[in-house]
């Protein structure tokens, strides 16, 4: 394809989008919305993932052990466990070792303090701390240890403290999802809608240029190109228009959604994916601006 | 260059509409032709046939010994680039300056900005509108904008102009002088078809006269008279 072509009906193109005015504010406005709403989907992910991965990363299973039991059994224990496929890592705390945690965590408690004096002897039971590869993977594991060799020799295991919020956290975002994508889609199909009726214009208005460029020897695609890349320049003014909208919006509404995680990561993430966010604007943008003007160009320009 | 080869063309949108009916005949390079007949003999369908606006129901058109009536879709625009065609209604853009107007045929043709520079005020001069160039549709007489159509017709140099009622909204004195304008692009070299009611025109003209009556040819005079 000559560049002159290209030049040509780009110009034209980005004409009809000047000349357009009021309708071009129009479609720009609803393309931004609809584009607003999936990066808002997209931050929104990226904010719920950084949160559970956050919590994630607390969640693990004790096995505490009896006070009788020899530390070679617990370290054996220790490398069976590693063995399972769904374990990431399982480290020993003696009972010495928790000993001093509890000692260091309670520094500021001295009745707590006190009353270990008192006891003299330590209390405290060794433990393995098991995280899995993944958070649906601890009940595998808890019952697999369950019906393990060691079982007579485990007091308490414990894990069901974070799961919970785990499973809710993940709740919420699977329903956000779905609530976000059906808007998605349903402001999609309003902007094409909008772009389709907005491009078909454009062809009604430019009719006569059309007979003569027919008439003058203009291929088809010299006739048509200048409408697609209306529809171009509609889906990329509004990818570039949320964006400015976006980083804004993310710094006062971050620290009111996601409260635990710090501002910093959420805000750190979204300069990370700042290009990859705006490639799918951009990409999306100009998809509905082209799927939108081949409707119109297909139903309206007879060539 | 041209060749109708027994053309029958029906229009069948509701009623069928017999508009050319067996037409044959043959023009040659740098030849002027005048189409007459009444209204509704079958002039326009025939410029549009040969325009490749219109396909004939059968028959075939050759045009400098090609079938037009096969052209593939990708050929058509290239077929419409060899003839300049200029109309009743001129057809300008009302948005666009003269200049602009014209070197619209030049632009969808892929012609280099350096070209349309060039080429655009050279053809407006000769039909006499240079110093008019910057100038709106409705800035100029009925006239004028013939000859604008004209030259923008002629710019791409096609070696056919196909012309329908050019003179069909003008004076006398403005019909009298865009047929002179024809009759000298003619004398350069360019094959000219013109489509006309115009009885004063074609008998002062004295060229080939092809007599159109009900979608049939009834005449064809060498130094044609208009005679129905
Ligand atoms: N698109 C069309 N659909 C149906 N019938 C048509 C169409 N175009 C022309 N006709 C018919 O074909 C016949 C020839 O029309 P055409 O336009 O060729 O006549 P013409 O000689 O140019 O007439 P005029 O001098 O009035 O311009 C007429 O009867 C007309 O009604
Ligand atoms: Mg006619």
């Amino acid at each position: 394809m000559l560049l002159i072509t290209l030049k040509r009906t780009f110009l034209s193109g980005f004409q009809h989008f000047k000349r357009n005015g009021w309708l071009s504010f129009a479609v720009t406005s609803i393309l931004s919305l609809t584009l607003l709403i999936i990066s808002t989907l997209i931050v929104l992910s990226l904010a719920a993932n950084l949160v559970i991965r956050n919590v994630q990363d607390k969640v693990d299973i004790s096995v505490y052990f009896k006070s009788d039991t020899p530390e070679s059994k617990i370290l054996d224990f220790r490398s069976t466990v590693l063995q399972y496929k769904e374990v990431k890592s399982s480290e020993y705390v003696s009972k010495n070792q928790a000993f001093d945690d509890f000692k260091e965590k309670n520094a500021d408690n001295p009745v707590i303090l006190q009353s270990l004096d008192a006891i003299g002897d330590n209390p405290l039971n060794a433990s393995v701390n098991i995280k899995a590869i993944t958070p649906d993977k601890y009940d595998i594991i808890a019952t697999a240890i369950q019906n393990s060799a060691f079982k007579d020799d485990i007091i308490r295991i414990n894990y069901a403290k974070n799961k919970l919020v785990i499973e809710r956290l993940n709740n919420i975002l699977s329903m956000t999802r779905r609530v976000g994508i059906t808007l998605a889609a349903l402001f999609s199909l309003i902007a094409i809608l909008i772009t389709f009726n907005a491009v078909r214009i454009t062809i009604y208005a430019h009719r006569q240029e059309i007979e003569i460029m027919r008439l003058v020897g203009a291929s088809d695609r010299y006739i048509r190109l200048p409408f697609i890349f209306e529809g171009i320049t509609y889906g990329a003014i509004s990818a570039i228009f949320v964006m400015f909208l976006l980083f804004p919006l993310i710094r006062f509404a971050v620290p009111h959604i996601t409260g635990a995680v710090s501002v910093k990561d959420v805000q750190s993430d979204f300069i990370h994916y700042f290009w990859l966010i705006f490639l799918v604007q951009l990409l999306v943008g100009v998809g509905l601006g082209i799927v939108s003007s081949l409707i119109a160009i297909r139903r309206y320009l007879k060539i | 260059m041209i060749e109708f080869r027994n053309v029958k063309k029906i229009y069948s949108a509701g009623i069928n509409t017999i508009a050319l009916d067996d037409v044959n005949f043959v023009i040659e390079k740098e030849e002027f032709v005048s189409l007459v007949g009444h209204s509704g003999a079958g002039k326009s369908t025939l410029l549009k046939l040969l325009y490749a606006e219109e396909k004939p129901t059968s028959g075939q058109i050759f045009f400098n010994g090609e079938d037009i009536t096969q052209l593939t879709p990708k050929e058509l625009p290239l077929h419409r680039r060899r003839i300049g065609t200029i109309f009743q209604d001129f057809k300008l853009l009302p948005r666009k300056t003269l200049f602009e107007n014209v070197a619209f045929a030049l632009e969808v043709s892929d012609h280099s900005d350096a070209e349309i520079q060039e080429l655009v005020p050279q053809i407006l001069e000769i039909v006499g509108l240079a110093h008019k160039m910057e100038c709106y549709p409705r800035e100029i007489s009925g006239g004028e904008q013939q000859r604008v159509a004209i030259a923008r017709a002629l710019v791409h140099r096609p070696p056919l102009i196909i012309a329908d009622e050019p003179t069909g909204n003008l004076d006398p004195i403005s019909s009298w002088g865009i047929i002179q304008l024809l009759l000298k692009i003619n004398k350069l070299g360019t094959t000219i078809l013109l489509a006309t009611h115009n009885k004063d025109i074609v008998n002062r003209v004295k060229r080939r006269v092809i007599t159109l009556d009900q979608g049939k040819i009834i005449r064809d005079h060498s130094k044609g008279r208009y005679a129905i």
